[in-house]
């Protein structure tokens, strides 16, 4: 219960939406931006070989051409650095000394000619030396001392000398891990505003749907006159409000013309019930002779079982078509079933049957007072029409969760088993009953109106018994069941 | 005692009409409600009859409106409908009484007496009843015939208080019912019956003349005379 009530949110069908949502954005962003990367960190290594191979050119084609003398040293040195100069100083301008850069020439056997650069030669000599360039092919060199590698390219010189130029590949690294932190970045805020959006305004369509899920349910219980709220857009949302109202509409104006008829047929049969009762009860001060009064006083009896059977049949109707109309008040169960065994006590006990109740006291229920009473005045008078003598009646009442379970036993005869399984249908009875057949599906189509069950059955150890649950009123779930639940826990 | 019957129905306003006069009521009656309203407005009345289902207004709108007009004398409202609708519980939680189709004259009579006596006389409760030698107190619940102690249970005491003051008048048993029990319902077996045969038991015993007589088809009295 207090999960339920603490994070409504995170069972909520929006919030799963939106997760789903937000995992298929990040990763479609996320395939996208690999692709992204991989592009441009192709494009500037693409760049970076163009430029690397050009450079190699001029060099070689200066160092081939400058005769070597005193002066080659110092034209191919100025021409390397020449072009050093045209990548960015790593380590910012004012140390003069690039890092990024460096040019290198080994004389045919392999020992360093000239060299071009900051830091050890020796080890950028030793990493050449330890790799196998091949000319012309721009390739990825560790040099120790280095954290990054260098792009080297080789150019052969017609003497027999090589030349590399070396290009340090941490601006391009740096480019590319700055282009990942910005993104992830920027990643991170769109997914987080992407799910935001679509956590938002799922939720605000989820919460119509919710709304009129709340209203038609509460329709269903209650009145059937209001409607579920519409929207003034005509999406499906709203193509789902407008389609239930209708559908609520016509249901209604069923069961208002349900009640039309009922209503009408038990005026008009009862105002001529009035006049014939009237006039027999008349006829009955004015007759002498005690044959006569005999069989007016049997014709009225009969014209009272009458109208109780009309007013059954009436509510087993409505009750068969979900319709009965109640008039909610608070009762005490326990308090009812106890005048109800007061009043049936002396009849049952002079034909032999007892009758026990085991209750825990005050059970309050919220139920249409008439018609409970005409129930619980159904179930005795059921028990007492077919037991046989002597029998024992065990009425218990007590409540389980949210309801109040009322079970009556017997230890007669039991539900003959042609009935048991029709036991709540109009006009079932037993072959021996006497009654109208009405008693038990009465009884069920008030219990069902209020939302409870009832269920018949025949007990191992012989009888019969009838099982009813009818909600607690929601007063006294709240303030005497949910106490003494919590203090049990 | 000036009474107002509202009915629409001709055969049952006739019966009704004479039978109340036979009670002693001077009795107007009315077809419709506006004839009611002038003939309410024309006269005072001392108590109302009031069909629900008459032909050109609901009777509880009627009786509403006569209220507005003044109207303070009690209504006892006739309902040829299953349910009773909440404006008619509003009525009854304000002093009037309902009845539903088909009624035993005998409990018309008796509501009638019970809404007049409330009107007139709210609050001059006797604390002993006497009816010829039955002796109820109320205050310590006991009865006694020709003196001698009855020894009743809770419940017997109740109805035989409830005869003892309808004494010499008929109770239905559904009055009965209504009255004791509190509670509007028609059973199928005879359980009232089985209470007054016990009631009657200790009440009618050692040769004393019988005091409460069964009247078939319509109720119970309890002698008084």
């Amino acid at each position: 219960m207090f999960s339920e009530t603490a994070k409504p949110t995170m069972r909520s069908a929006a919030w799963r939406l939106s997760l789903w949502a937000t995992l298929a954005f990040a990763c479609g962003t996320m395939v996208v931006f690999v692709f992204l990367h991989q592009f441009v960190a192709g494009d500037i290594q693409r760049r970076t070989d163009a430029w690397l191979a050009g450079e190699a050119g001029v060099l070689s084609d200066v160092a081939g051409r400058t005769p070597k003398g005193a002066l080659y040293g110092r034209v191919v040195r100025e021409v390397a650095e020449l072009a050093s100069r045209e990548v960015p100083h790593s380590r910012g301008p004012g140390t003069g000394q690039n890092d990024s850069v460096f040019f290198l020439q080994t004389a045919n056997d392999g020992s360093l000619a000239l060299w071009v650069g900051a830091g050890d030669a020796n080890a950028h000599l030793s990493a050449v030396r330890n790799s196998r360039i091949v000319p012309n092919t721009p390739s990825s060199l560790h040099i120790s001392g280095f954290d990054t590698p260098f792009r080297v390219v080789c150019v052969k010189m017609a003497n027999g000398s090589n030349i590399y130029l070396g290009l340090s590949e941490r601006d391009e690294l740096r480019i590319l891990s700055q282009l990942r932190l910005r993104f992830v970045l920027l990643w991170l805020l769109i997914v987080f505003i992407g799910s935001a959006i679509v956590f938002y305004s799922t939720r605000r369509v989820l919460r119509h749907v919710r709304e009129i899920t709340d209203a038609a349910s509460r329709i269903g219980e209650e009145d059937l006159s209001s409607r579920v709220p519409t929207t003034h857009r005509n999406d499906e949302v709203g193509q789902l409000a407008l389609t239930l109202n209708r559908m609520l509409d016509r249901i209604e104006r069923s069961i208002r013309q349900l009640h039309t008829i009922t209503d009408s047929l038990a005026h008009d049969l009862r105002s001529p019930l009035t006049a014939v009762r009237a006039k027999l009860e008349m006829s009955l001060t004015t007759s002498e002779r005690d044959e006569t009064s005999e069989s007016i006083v049997s014709a009225i009896e009969d014209m009272d079982r009458l109208t109780e059977f009309l007013d059954c049949s009436l509510d087993v109707a409505e009750g068969k078509a979900n319709a009965l109309r109640l008039n909610r008040v608070p009762i005490d169960l326990d308090d009812l079933l106890r005048v109800m065994i007061d009043l049936y006590e002396p009849c049952m006990s002079e034909k032999g049957l007892s009758v026990q109740l085991c209750s825990s006291g005050w059970l309050e229920i919220s139920a249409d007072a008439a018609l409970l009473h005409r129930m619980v005045t159904n179930l005795f008078d059921n028990e007492l029409k077919h037991l046989p003598s002597p029998c024992k009646v065990t009425i218990s009442l007590s409540a389980a969760d949210d309801d109040a379970l009322l079970v009556i036993e017997d230890d007669g005869p039991g539900f003959a088993s042609e009935v048991s399984t029709h036991i709540f249908e109009r006009r079932i009875k037993g072959r021996n009953s006497n009654g109208h057949g009405l008693g038990l599906a009465f009884v069920e189509a008030v219990v069902r109106a209020h939302g409870g069950t009832v269920e018949a059955s025949n007990r191992s150890e012989g009888g019969a018994r009838l099982t009813i649950t009818l909600p607690l009123s929601a007063a006294f779930s709240s303030t005497v069941m949910k106490p003494v639940a919590s203090a049990s826990v | 005692m000036r009474l107002l019957l509202v009915e629409d129905e001709v055969e049952i306003q006739g019966f009704l009409q004479r039978s109340l006069t036979e009670a002693g009521y001077k009795v107007e009656a009315a077809g419709d409600s506006r004839n009611a309203e002038r003939l309410a407005i024309e006269n005072k009345h001392d108590v109302l009859v009031v069909d629900l289902g008459l032909p050109d207004e609901d009777g509880i709108s009627l009786i509403l409106r006569l209220r507005q007009l003044g109207l303070n004398a009690p209504v006892l409202i006739l309902s040829a409908r299953r349910s009773v609708d909440d404006r008619v519980r509003g009525l009854e939680q304000g002093g009037d009484d309902y009845l539903t189709k088909p009624f035993a004259l005998a409990e018309l009579l008796a509501r009638l007496r019970n809404l007049v006596k409330r009107s007139t006389s709210p609050n001059t409760e006797a604390t002993r009843l006497r009816v010829l030698d039955l002796e109820l107190d109320l205050l310590r619940r006991e009865a006694s015939r020709d003196g001698e102690l009855l020894n009743l249970t809770p419940q017997e005491f109740i109805l035989l208080e409830y005869l003892c003051r309808n004494a010499g008048r008929v109770v239905t048993r559904s009055m009965i019912l209504d009255e004791v029990w509190g509670m509007r319902i028609q059973p199928d077996t005879n359980v009232v019956d089985v209470h007054i045969y016990r009631l009657r038991g200790k009440v009618d015993t050692n040769g004393r003349g019988p005091l409460i007589r069964t009247l078939r088809g319509v109720g119970y009295v309890l002698r008084d005379r």
